[in-house]
């Protein structure tokens, strides 16, 4: 299963939770690879702690994979090499979690034919060899949405399962951009289908992750007036309509991230250790975490809306 | 394969050899526009090849050391990119200008040939042994250059690819002959062209590379010859240039189509054509089991072949057209 | 003798073998097998049907000019051809195999190139080869820039991957190795030897030989490529043994059955081995008559059969056990 991590804006926490889901998956016995196309900033190994491990990658990514300069973009094994002292202790039962890491300080690039072969190519290796494949893609109508709507559409993919998550913020302009990357003109929607997908199939496997939630009853806000929780409230009743409205409802919606305030300060994998022993994460965001993590192979959270 | 009582055909490939001349020496490459010159075109051209024919057998019996030198001579018509006439027509008239300038074409080979052979594609069997020449710092990845349907004797200029966002992009680089003394002589070939409709069409260099790999006996499909002579048994020529064989041998006691080594004797508005023959040839990978029995004969005769093929094919140029 | 097979003696020859599942539902049969292979329109492709399904493709070659790794740092230029060709067993395991060999010395500058196409394999150095540091080198791998070997059987592999007869579809999941390997001269008299088989990173194994003298290195390859394939089958097969999970709860995670497979997730997680993959050991089946002793070293010590053997009795055992409806199941079956 490949999954496509989408965001129309940047600071939705798309790079972050996609790299807890794949972490998540992982604890569960999934051999996962997550594969850094966030071209104009690839900083995926900031929040695997894997700083180290990225230091001589910086011409064997996935920009030098793509451009032809190596054949075997660079992989790090992160239970192995990362920093992060509980993440070493690789869990039992664990399936592998492997991230491909883009070249340090590459940038945003025109993708041509060969450069889609070898996209192909990469996601069919990946295919065959992991049970789940997180795709983070750089954020708005990108390169790198570009040329994986390609790659799937491509015959060579015609049977690789594949769905999309996009990520958005719960605020007015993040809930109309999220819709139009995805329902818009040049959106992912009339993208794909211009590249080969159905239209149907390719709407059925396009769900919605609100990150960054803050929740009007967490202890975080308990200490405001009554008039603050009432502002809240119909704010949060707006969005909701707002995104029905916008095709992006409850209906479509995989999963909700919560407010999190380590998230906010450092973008970081959050463990168990987090919420139970020293308690700097909240317990519902790693819940949210792991439910959505579940949620992306249950296929009952995928029936056509 | 390591039980010698038990044995698969389809396990143990083999490769049949061909006989072998000394030289095969060709009398001319014609178009349909050469024919369309009338005869006094071809009478032209054979009085012009006659004394370079005479060089050439004195050449050949030198190498051979004192034995009679095997030598063969052939004739190539174009009936790939133009036709004209019929073979019924021509074909008498091309023999009889050659009689009167007293030589004699034992073989005569229909360009199409060299792209279709019968049923074996050959062009494109050709095509899929080219290797291209390394300029240095290949370690072992396609080159960024690579051109699908063009071939080169060197580094052509970085293509202009637009950089990472924020990158620099690359100034202009001159084109890099691989093996140049000095200063470059940078040749390009287009060895194919495609119509939208899927048609391919064969340049004239690349087929005229096969057919000095014919000449050379180095071509094979599967372990069989390619374009083995036909005995020219009829009387007459047939009105279709598809009725008439690939080869054909014209004299029936004629030494051996393929030879070792080869000789064209060409009017010098060819000298293009063959530098970009040579070119293809000094990156075509040929049968090794059909190179190996060349070396073997070869050394049986005691006669000196080039290691490279490419060295083994010589030229005559004659000024004027 | 090949032009250029005969003199100079080659005194190192090195090759690396890239091995994976071949990503179809199905196994291809022979003619596929064929069709698969056929690298070059007037070449065969080598068929064979006993004592197992077996085709490869014809070499086809890569011209290099670039410095030699080695381990002491001496970067010593050399040119030349790299071969590679590709071989399918049983329609189902895939390999890759790129090899070339060495003479001790050569010209100290670049000859037309013509010269080493017709030595086919054939790399030549510039001045004296340094064997040792760069059989060293090459088992080590380079720095960027050296001869890489394992991109040209990469390269083969990508290409062959990309063929519309394959539909994507594998039956299991697998990861591919590679098997780098040197072969250096053995002491006149002495019989082929393997000094060290290593199994280095996850997917890296690198194998080190000695050979007499007239061993031809695309016989090498083919043990390598032998050994490859059995290294590869004892690899995957002892990763599905590790990723089952003991017990009746399915793992939450993997894809969920559908609705038709209600197996226990063991048994769905050792199908696939039974299907594909048990009926592909065959050690030495198409190893030079010469080279074929050097398996008696590995069957010796660690055990290839041994371990083998076992595991396809662990999952044979799995299978009778699970066969067994439950409720008339004592004890939960461990593998």
């Amino acid at each position: 299963m490949l999954v496509f991590a989408a965001s129309d804006k940047g600071g939705t926490g798309r790079s972050v939770t996609s790299a807890n889901l794949a972490y998540q998956r992982a604890l569960t016995g999934d051999h996962v690879a997550y594969v850094d196309f966030d071209f104009g900033s690839p900083t995926a190994a900031a929040v695997f702690d894997v700083p180290g491990a990225m230091r001589g990658t910086e011409e064997r990514g996935l920009h030098s994979y793509l451009e032809g300069d190596v054949t075997e973009p660079a992989r790090i094994d992160v239970w192995r090499q990362t920093e992060h002292p509980l993440l070493r202790a690789r869990p039992n039962q664990s399936g592998r979690l492997v991230l491909f890491p883009g070249d340090a300080g590459g940038g945003e690039f025109a993708t041509g034919e060969d450069a889609l072969e070898r996209c192909a190519d990469l996601l069919l290796r990946l295919h065959g060899e992991f049970d789940l494949v997180v795709v983070d893609l750089s954020a708005g109508r990108s390169y790198a949405v570009d040329m994986v709507l390609a790659a799937t559409a491509h015959p060579r993919m015609r049977y690789v399962p594949f769905r999309w998550l996009v990520f958005h913020r719960w605020t007015r302009q993040h809930v109309i951009a999220a819709s139009g990357l995805v329902h818009k003109e040049n959106g992912i929607i009339k993208g794909g289908v211009d590249r080969g997908h159905d239209e149907q199939t390719l709407r059925d496997n396009i769900r919605f992750v609100r990150a960054a939630v803050p929740d009007p009853e967490s202890p975080l806000w308990a200490q405001g007036s009554p008039a603050q929780a009432a502002w809240m409230q119909a704010c949060d009743e707006a969005l909701r309509r707002l995104a029905a409205e916008h095709r992006i409802g409850d209906s479509v919606v995989l999963g909700v991230v919560p407010l999190e305030p380590i998230l906010q300060w450092r973008e970081q994998l959050i463990t168990e250790e987090d919420v139970l022993a020293t308690q700097i994460a909240n317990k519902e965001t790693l819940e949210a975490l792991e439910e959505i993590a579940r949620r992306l192979t249950d296929d009952s959270h995928w029936g056509r809306p | 394969m390591t039980d010698a009582v038990f044995r698969e055909t389809t396990a143990e490939p083999r490769t049949q050899a061909v006989p072998l001349s000394h030289l095969s020496l060709e009398l001319g490459h014609f178009y349909m526009e050469d024919f369309e010159a009338g005869p006094e075109h071809l009478r032209h051209h054979f009085d012009r090849v006659r004394p370079w024919v005479e060089a050439a057998r004195t050449v050949a019996a030198d190498r051979a050391g004192g034995r009679r030198p095997r030598i063969s001579t052939c004739f190539l018509i174009d009936d790939y990119f133009t036709r004209f006439s019929s073979p019924a027509e021509l074909v008498p008239l091309l023999l009889a200008e050659a009689d009167r300038a007293g030589l004699v074409v034992d073989y005569l080979a229909r360009e199409s040939a060299c792209a279709d052979a019968g049923k074996v594609p050959v062009a494109e069997a050709v095509a899929g042994r080219l290797v291209e020449e390394p300029p240095p710092g290949s370690y072992g990845i396609r080159p960024p250059a690579t051109q699908t349907g063009w071939l080169a004797n060197g580094e052509r200029s970085p293509v202009a690819r637009a950089p990472q966002a924020m990158k620099k992009a690359t100034a202009w680089q001159p084109p890099k002959e691989t093996a140049a003394r000095r200063h470059s002589v940078f040749l390009d070939v287009e060895l194919w062209s495609d119509t939208p409709g899927g048609h391919r069409t064969w340049s004239c260099p690349f087929l005229a590379a096969v057919w000095q790999l014919a000449r050379l006996g180095l071509l094979r499909n599967q372990g069989e010859p390619v374009l083995v002579p036909h005995p020219h048994t009829a009387s007459g020529f047939p009105e279709d240039w598809d009725e008439l064989p690939p080869l054909i041998r014209l004299n029936p006691r004629a030494d051996p189509f393929a030879a070792y080594r080869t000789c064209s004797v060409l009017p010098n508005r060819f000298l293009p054509v063959e530098h970009a023959v040579r070119v293809i040839l000094d990156q075509t990978e040929v049968d090794p089991e059909a190179l190996r029995q060349v070396t073997e004969r070869s050394a049986r005769e005691a006669v000196a072949v080039p290691d490279s093929v490419a060295d083994r094919v010589s030229y005559v140029f004659y000024a004027g057209a | 003798m090949r032009p250029g097979e005969s003199a100079p003696h080659a005194v190192l020859a090195c090759g690396e073998v890239r091995t994976c599942l071949l990503p179809a539902q199905q196994a291809l049969d022979s003619r596929a097998a064929a069709q698969l292979l056929g690298l070059r329109a007037d070449e065969r492709v080598l068929l064979s049907e006993r004592p197992n399904l077996y085709g490869r493709s014809p070499d086809i070659l890569t011209g290099v000019d670039c410095p030699l790794p080695s381990a002491n740092g001496s970067r010593v230029r050399a040119v030349g051809t790299v071969a590679a060709r590709a071989s399918l067993t049983e329609g189902r395991v895939l390999q890759s195999s790129a090899y070339f060999r060495v003479p001790a010395a050569g010209p100290d500058h670049r000859r037309p190139w013509g010269h080493y196409l017709v030595r086919p394999g054939v790399v030549e150095p510039f001045g004296t080869l340094p064997r040792e540091a760069v059989a060293q080198g090459l088992l080590a791998g380079g720095r960027h820039g050296d001869l890489d070997v394992g991109l040209i059987a990469g390269g083969l592999l990508t290409r062959l991957l990309r063929h519309p007869l394959l539909d994507q579809r594998p039956p299991l999941k697998s990861r591919p190795t590679r098997l780098r390997w040197v072969a250096l001269p053995a002491d006149p008299g002495d019989g082929p030897s393997i000094e060290r088989f290593t199994l280095a990173e996850d997917e890296l194994r690198t194998v080190r030989l000695r050979v007499p003298e007239d061993t031809r290195s695309a016989d090498v390859a083919g043990l390598c490529d032998d050994l490859a394939l059995h290294d590869w089958l004892l690899t995957t097969v002892v990763r599905i043994l590790d990723g089952i999970r003991l017990g009746s709860a399915p793992p939450p995670a993997r894809p969920r059955p559908t609705a038709e497979d209600d197996r226990p997730p063991v048994v769905r997680a050792l199908r696939p081995a039974v299907d594909h993959l048990l009926h592909l050991w065959m050690p030495r089946a198409r190893v030079a008559e010469q080279l074929a002793p050097l398996w008696d070293v590995l069957e010796e010590r660690p055990g290839f059969t041994r371990q083998w053997q076992t595991l396809v009795q662990r999952i044979r055992d799995q299978l009778t056990l699970h066969a067994i409806p439950s409720p008339h199941r004592e004890v939960e079956p461990v593998p």
